[in-house]
């Protein structure tokens, strides 16, 4: 259980405080309603591009990173395709450092010209080490394609072609600031050694000066219901095949969610799930399996993936794995199975409350998921699937027609050496 | 009308660097057979982690594997339970295993909630005491990494990680070892069950026990891991710790069609209770300790040439070293290679400025701060000093160095551990220049 407080600037940024005084740090997240679905379709990977400029210096400060660790604090940020997220500890004394530093970058940055060529360069590096210097690495840029035909989920965060960042210029940088960063698009999360006082304080000197911003209202185009089997062959130089299945589902608050969640963990979660026993173990067709969500917050993904044993077809693999998930789609789960997948989500849970860092980011979350208090209420809906849920989800889920198959075929070797 | 915002200035933070770090101690005691118990009551869950630790790590092995292989293969089945059974009976209660096994220890730790203490302790008991290695489950197990260790080599990063501590260690070396394809299909049964008999004993095995810990919990401990008789504890490999390192000071291993080399570059340095190893480390995070450091401000921030660098230092029990690593554009090895001497270079002739110290050490004191935070951030702590035989005062003259340590000193050290001549260097890649 999280408690909080909340509250709303006249500027609209809205603010929550978690209070924990077990630590003697605080920590300041920063979520900005922004995504990689948000970005023009000739300019993809900019939210992510733009998460790096956000350290190059704001508009009084030259060098965030400098002031935060003179301060004693560490900071990171990521992006998703809905969303991007900065978030800072430090030694809870220190707090109105935080709020100095993320209240300027939200005023504004220093939009260095510098900096902006150093980060495309930095991201050309963070692309080919991540998708193409890697094996396997580039069925991420492959799997959203085959999946979204609409929706702007079909390119991820770095971006569908690295052109896009290559030629990115300041005025694209300065357009997608004024967009998206303002305080009326975030929610700023405070948890650790701190009273709600103090932060409404802090929140008054450092970001009620912020003037409000105008931003876009969302109307992404809506991925029609697939409808027939996809299919993609790729050839790579890799010492095994994999084979990818990825089904559409619910969204992030959807009942699918949950019910998609207990059911990855019931088929690949341990030693003790199904396509681990089955597949792994007694059929030996596999090295290893697993199946998770994305949590998206427009309809998401379910992917099923393995890597073959030497000798093992892609197509004997595929057809395996749909047997099995043809069992689950036909039949419901057992009491105890779907009361272990639940016991280990709130177990799970409770371990991921010891942060302070995870509560503040959690919280910002369910926030802009329409309430944070459903940060408390997660564990309680995930025991409120029934087996009859699970069989329903799956039979709908589950399904070729639904379903987009890559096969990433090892090459064979021309000489054995 | 108020005054006008300034926000051109830090606010101030008068306190900070004067305040004092609370440093949360192990508590310890025995249980009745004598295996020591350390523990740390805190945190705000109910949550526990018990790490049981044996000194049973892959430099005791005489055959390769066969250390990580006996850790791995602990919940793979016991006398009375196959793996199946294992897991399901964890599972069912949110607790989870972690099983590891390094250079110079192995452990197990189980996580849980306190409320399913009583369901998870006899599991952990006889995965500990009773595994049976069962030869399908051995097979799988041993066929599958392959399949992954191949994988793995295919990326440079790995590749280096590998090659570099062969590098300054030696191949023969028991911290030197790099693992071979074959070496998969040389392990067998027999082995893990010999090694496991010899190293998992009741005279190996200490307890490291950390979250909402009470008197109750530390009475059930001693029910099921204060009984077993301890007979004399297990020798120790009688290894040579001498390092016997490269010749050559360049290294280069090519890999086709890369498009970037990974760089490895470092040395051997001290043991953990050597009077430089608080110095050394400062200096280590001026250089690539941290994300302002110098060589991601030059190399990432200034050149782009990549995503990341840093530097690190690593203490064993039995030697200490260096290495800095990163992997960049294969185009610009060359030209990173030549920035990164620099860098050490200019450690060694030009002082520290003042408030570039000044920001390492608060920095450093928040670090410190949020490495102490949380029940299991303490045991870690903890589990750091006594793993190299060493009490909480390592901790305080760390945080005394905070505050004390000059730039002249850093400079010494740079001088006495930096110079160019004394430093290995691995390129994994296509090409170097």
């Amino acid at each position: 259980m999280i408690d909080f407080e909340r509250f709303t600037l006249d500027n609209g940024l809205k603010v929550i405080v978690h209070r924990d005084t077990s630590t003697p740090m605080a920590c300041v997240n920063v979520l900005y309603d922004v995504g990689a679905r948000d970005e023009d379709s000739e300019r993809t990977g900019f939210a992510h591009l733009f998460e790096h400029l956000m350290f190059g210096g704001s508009i009084n400060i030259p060098d965030f990173d400098n002031v935060l660790q003179q301060a004693g604090g560490e900071n990171n940020a990521f992006t998703t395709n809905d969303i991007t997220n900065y978030y800072l500890t430090l030694p809870a004394v220190n707090l109105e450092v935080g709020f100095w530093l993320e209240s300027d970058r939200m005023l504004s940055l220093a939009f260095s010209e510098k900096s902006l060529e150093v980060q495309r360069n930095v991201v050309i590096e963070e692309f080919k080490q991540s998708y193409l210097n890697q094996p396997y690495g580039d069925i991420w840029l492959e799997i959203p394609k085959l999946a979204y035909k609409v929706h702007p989920y079909l390119w991820p965060t770095i971006g569908k072609n690295i052109d896009h960042i290559k030629y990115a210029v300041m005025d694209d940088v300065k357009a997608f600031f004024k967009k998206f960063y303002c305080p009326n698009n975030a929610i700023l999360c405070i948890t650790g050694n701190v009273t709600v006082e103090q932060v409404k304080a802090l929140c008054e000197k450092w970001f009620a000066p912020i003037p409000m911003g105008n931003p876009p209202k969302r109307n992404l185009p809506v991925e029609p219901p697939q409808t027939q089997a996809r299919k993609l062959e790729l050839e790579r130089d890799v010492p095994a095949s994999a084979i990818y299945k990825v089904y559409h589902m619910g969204k992030r608050m959807d009942k699918s969610f949950y019910t998609m969640e207990l059911l990855a963990d019931i088929l690949t979660d341990g030693n003790a799930s199904r396509l681990y026993v089955e597949l792994v173990k007694n059929q030996k067709l596999f090295s290893e399996i697993n199946a998770f969500t994305y949590e998206s917050l427009d309809p998401g993904i379910f992917i099923v993936t393995g890597k073959l044993l030497d000798g093992v077809t892609l197509e004997r693999a595929d057809e395996a794995i749909q047997t099995e998930l043809a069992k689950i789609a036909s039949a419901e789960v057992q009491k105890d199975e779907l009361e272990k997948a639940k016991n280990k989500t709130e177990s799970q849970h409770i371990f991921a409350e010891i942060s302070i860092l995870n509560k503040a980011m959690n919280l910002a979350m369910f926030e802009l998921l329409g309430d944070a208090d459903n940060a408390n209420k997660e564990t309680e809906k995930f025991f409120s699937v029934t087996e009859k849920d699970m069989l329903k989800e799956a039979s709908t889920v589950l399904k070729e027609s639904n379903c987009s198959t890559l096969y990433y075929r090892s090459k064979p070797k021309a000489n054995a050496n | 009308m108020p005054t006008k915002l300034d926000r051109k200035t830090m606010p101030s933070i008068p306190t900070f660097g004067r305040d004092k770090i609370e440093i949360i101690h192990a508590q310890n005691f025995s249980l009745p057979n004598g295996i020591p118990v350390y523990y740390i009551n805190a945190g705000t869950q109910d949550v526990i982690k018990i790490e049981v630790i044996f000194r049973a790590g892959s430099r005791e092995q005489d055959v390769p594997l066969v250390a990580g292989t006996t850790n791995s293969m602990l919940e793979e089945g016991s006398k009375k339970h196959t793996s199946e059974e294992l897991a399901s009976l964890l599972d069912y209660y949110g607790s989870f295993l972690e099983t590891s096994s390094q250079n110079d220890y192995a452990s197990v730790t189980l996580y849980t909630l306190g409320k399913h203490l009583d369901k998870a302790l006899p599991i952990l008991e006889e995965i500990i005491k009773e595994p049976s290695f069962p030869q399908n489950e051995l097979e799988i197990y041993l066929h599958n990494n392959k399949q992954r260790f191949l994988v793995e080599e295919q990326k440079v990063r790995v590749v280096a990680a590998k090659n570099f501590p062969a590098l300054l260690f030696g191949d023969s070396h028991p911290y030197g070892h790099r693992t071979r394809l074959e070496e998969f299909d040389r392990v067998k049964k027999a082995y893990l069950e010999a090694f496991h008999k010899k190293y998992y004993s009741a005279g190996n095995c200490s307890l490291i026990i950390s979250g909402r810990v009470n008197d109750v919990l530390l009475n059930k401990i001693g029910d099921y891991f204060g009984k077993d008789k301890i007979t004399n504890a297990a020798e120790s490999a009688n290894h040579n710790y001498t390092p016997q390192s490269a010749k050559e000071k360049v290294n280069f291993i090519p890999k086709k069609e890369a498009m970037q080399s990974a760089i490895r570059m470092g040395r051997v340095l001290f043991l953990k209770n050597h009077a430089d190893a608080i110095p050394f480390q400062i200096l280590n995070t001026v250089l690539g300790g941290y994300f302002g450091s110098r060589l991601m401000s030059n190399i990432r921030e200034d050149k782009g040439y990549t995503y990341g660098i840093s530097s690190s230092v690593t203490f064993l029990q039995h030697a200490g070293y260096f290495n800095i690593g990163s992997e960049v554009g294969s185009d610009v090895c060359e030209a990173a290679l030549v920035e990164i001497y620099k860098e050490l270079d200019r450690l060694c002739t030009e002082p520290i400025p003042a408030d570039e110290l000044q920001l390492v050490k608060s920095y450093l004191r928040g670090n410190f701060m949020r490495s102490m935070d949380g029940p299991f951030a303490l045991a870690d702590r903890f589990k750091h000093i006594w793993l190299h035989n060493m009490d909480y005062s390592y901790y305080e003259n760390y945080v005394k160095a905070l505050s004390t340590i000059t730039s002249a000193q850093l400079m010494e050290m740079a001088n006495k551990y930096l110079h160019k001549d004394s430093i290995y260097e691995l390129v994994v890649g296509a090409k170097k220049g």
